[in-house]
C-alpha cells in the first residue's frame, strides 16, 4: 500500500467530516437552544435532498444543482420553524418536555420517509453535480465538486459561528438556551427564537443533503445514516462549544474512511459505536466538552 | 398624566394546585417608592413573577399605566388532568408584553445568562427598551453605577461572583429603560462591603427619578429607601405604613415577631 492510497483515504475522511459537521452542527443548534434532541433531522435532510433534487430536474445539467440547493435550503428553513410550532411547541410547558418531544420528532421521522416514498418512490435517484473535473492536490485526485462541497461547508459554520456570537439576533439565540425565564423578562421573542434555532438547523440540514445527494444516491430512508453519524458526532465531541462538534466531525470522517479501508463497510459502523460507548464510559460530556448545555 | 402607575385588583395566582397569594390589592403611582418586607416563603416572588408575566394569575387584574396586562376574567380550571391544555389556551399573560411596556423585574439570585460575556448580555438588554429614548444616557449612567462591570466586560457571567451578577442584572434592567423597576432581593446573600456599595447604587438609582418597587429582607437597607412600605404574610398585604411612619428595624421586627425579651 502506498503513501498516495493513505492520503486518498484521508482526503475522503476530511470531506466527509466536513458534511457530518454541516449536520451534527445543526442537530447541536437544537439541542442548546431548545434542550430536545430532534430525531427528524435525517429525515430533514433526505427532504432537503429530494427537494434540490426535483428542482435541480427543471435544467439538470447546468445550474440546476446550484437553483435546487438554494431552493431546499430556503424551504427547509420554513419547514423547520413550522415543525417547532406542531412538534415541540405544544409540549413546551409539560415536565416530561423532552420525552414527548422524542416521540413528536421520530413520529415526524417516520410520515416524512413515508411520504417521501410515496411522492418519489423508492428508487434511488443522483442530483447532477456541477462540475465533473477532478483536481489533484499532493498527487491525490480528488473530486473538484467534493472539494467545493468542503468549502462550502465551512463557510456556513464559519457565518454561523460569527451570527451566533456577534449579531444581536445569534446573542438572544443563545440568551434563550442558557435562562428562558430571564430571556422573557428582558422581552425577546422566545417562541420565534426557537422556532429561528429550528429553521436554521433545517437549513443545514438541506444544505448538506443536497451535497450528499450530489455524492452518493439518494433515496427515502437515506436520511437514517447521517442521523446516526451526527449523533455519534454530537455525543462524541459534545456540545460545550461551538467548535467541539466540528472537531469530532472530522474525528468521524477520518475514522470512517480509514475503518472501511482497512476493515471493510461492515464493521465501520461498529467502529464508531464502539469509539461513542468508550467517550461516554471515560468522558462523558464529550472529548472537547465540560459539563454545560449551551453554546 | 394617570397618578396610577401600577395597579393589582384583587390579584390570586400561584403553582395549580397550590394558591400562593390571595385579593392582592395595590395602587402605585410614580412618584413613590415602594418596599416590600416579609418572611421567606410566603408568596412574594410568586405575586412579583405573577406581575411580570412569567406566571399566569388566577383571578384579578394587572394593569399597567392605564392597559390590563393579563387576558380578561378569571383562569379557567382543568377538567382533567390527561389532557395538554397548553396547546388549546394561550398564556393568558406574556413577559414580553410587559417588559416591552417598561415594566422590568430582576429577578432574585438571578443566573443571567452564564455562558455569556458581560459585554453580550448588555448589548441584548435594550431590546426590551422597545422604542423608548434615553439609552446613551442610560448606558453613561449605569458605567458610572457599576464601575466594576467594566473591569468584568469579557468575563463570561458564571465566572462573576453573587454580587457582580446582581449588579449585571440590575444593569441588564436599567438598560431596558425601566418606567418602573422592580427589584427582588438585591442583597440577598452578599457580603456586607457588596451590600452597602448595591444600596449606595440603588439610592442613586431612586434619586435619578425611576420608580421602584423593591423587595428586601434586610429591614434597614429598605426603610431608608422606600417612601412606603407593605407587609406580606401568608399570601396577602397585612399592613401598609407610609412616608415618616415607615418603621426601622427593631420596630418591624417586633412587629412581626413580638417583643424581646429582657
Amino acid at each position: 500500500m502506498s503513501f498516495e492510497t493513505l492520503l486518498f483515504v484521508l482526503a475522503s475522511g476530511i470531506l466527509l467530516g466536513g458534511l457530518y459537521a454541516l449536520m451534527a452542527t445543526g442537530l447541536a443548534v437544537v439541542w442548546t437552544t431548545l434542550g430536545v434532541f430532534n430525531f427528524a433531522h435525517g429525515s430533514f435532510v433526505a427532504l432537503g435532498a429530494y427537494i434540490a433534487w426535483q428542482v435541480s430536474q427543471l435544467a439538470p445539467t447546468g445550474p440546476g444543482f446550484v437553483i435546487g440547493t438554494c431552493v431546499a435550503v430556503t424551504t427547509m428553513f420554513g419547514f423547520g420553524m413550522m415543525a417547532h410550532f406542531i412538534l415541540i411547541k405544544p409540549f413546551e410547558r409539560n415536565p416530561s418536555m423532552v420525552l414527548l418531544a422524542v416521540i413528536a420528532t421520530l413520529a415526524a421521522a417516520t410520515l416524512i420517509e413515508n411520504s417521501l416514498l410515496l411522492i418519489w418512490g423508492p428508487r434511488d435517484k443522483l442530483i447532477a453535480p456541477p462540475i465533473t473535473e477532478h483536481v489533484s492536490i499532493l498527487s491525490v485526485h480528488i473530486n473538484a465538486f467534493e472539494l467545493m462541497a468542503l468549502g462550502v461547508s465551512a463557510l456556513t459554520l464559519l457565518a454561523l459561528a460569527l451570527f451566533l456570537r456577534r449579531a444581536r439576533l445569534g446573542r438572544s439565540m443563545r440568551a434563550v438556551a442558557q435562562n428562558r425565564e430571564a430571556a422573557e423578562l428582558m422581552g425577546l421573542n422566545v417562541p420565534l427564537l426557537f422556532a429561528l434555532a429550528f429553521g436554521l438547523s433545517a437549513a443545514a440540514a438541506a444544505l448538506a443533503g443536497s451535497f450528499i445527494g450530489a455524492i452518493r444516491f439518494i433515496n427515502p430512508s437515506f436520511g437514517v445514516d447521517p442521523l446516526m453519524k451526527a449523533l455519534v458526532v454530537v455525543i462524541l465531541g459534545g456540545v460545550a462549544r461551538f467548535s467541539s462538534p466540528i472537531y469530532a466531525a472530522f474525528l468521524v470522517g477520518i475514522t470512517e474512511a480509514f475503518a472501511s479501508f482497512f476493515l471493510g463497510l461492515y464493521w465501520t459502523p461498529a467502529v464508531l459505536f464502539s469509539m461513542m460507548i468508550a467517550v461516554l464510559l471515560i468522558k462523558p460530556e464529550g472529548l472537547f466538552g465540560y459539563q454545560s448545555k449551551t453554546l | 398624566m394617570t397618578s396610577t402607575l401600577l395597579e393589582l385588583q384583587d390579584l390570586s395566582g400561584g403553582y395549580p394546585p397550590v394558591s400562593v397569594f390571595r385579593d392582592v390589592s395595590l395602587v402605585f403611582s410614580p412618584d413613590e417608592t415602594l418596599g416590600i418586607f416579609g418572611p421567606n416563603g410566603h408568596g412574594k416572588t410568586t405575586l412579583l413573577k405573577t406581575v411580570a408575566g412569567l406566571i399566569d394569575p388566577w383571578r384579578g387584574g394587572v394593569y399597567f399605566d392605564g392597559h390590563r396586562l393579563n387576558a380578561e376574567g378569571d383562569m379557567p380550571a382543568r377538567p382533567s388532568e390527561y389532557v395538554n391544555y397548553d396547546f388549546f389556551r394561550r398564556r393568558r399573560t406574556q413577559a414580553r408584553t410587559a417588559a416591552q411596556a417598561g415594566l422590568i423585574y430582576v429577578m432574585q439570585n438571578n443566573l443571567l445568562f452564564p455562558e455569556l460575556t458581560v459585554e453580550e448580555v448588555l448589548a441584548i438588554a435594550p431590546q426590551a427598551a422597545f422604542g423608548r429614548p434615553g439609552i446613551v444616557q442610560m448606558k453613561d449612567t449605569v458605567d458610572h453605577l457599576f464601575p466594576r462591570l467594566k473591569e468584568r466586560w469579557q468575563s463570561k457571567i458564571r465566572y462573576l461572583s453573587g454580587g457582580e451578577r446582581q449588579m449585571a442584572s440590575i444593569a441588564a434592567g436599567l438598560l431596558a429603560m425601566p418606567r418602573l423597576l422592580i427589584l427582588d432581593e438585591p442583597t440577598l446573600g452578599l457580603s456586607p462591603k457588596l451590600r452597602v456599595e448595591l444600596a449606595n447604587a440603588i439610592h442613586t438609582i431612586r434619586d435619578s427619578g425611576v420608580p421602584l418597587i423593591v423587595v428586601d429582607q434586610n429591614a434597614q437597607f429598605l426603610s431608608n429607601l422606600v417612601s412606603r412600605l407593605v407587609l406580606f404574610e401568608h399570601g396577602s398585604i397585612t399592613r401598609e405604613f407610609k412616608g415618616s411612619n415607615v418603621p426601622d428595624h427593631d420596630e418591624l421586627i417586633t412587629m412581626m415577631f413580638g417583643e424581646t425579651r429582657g
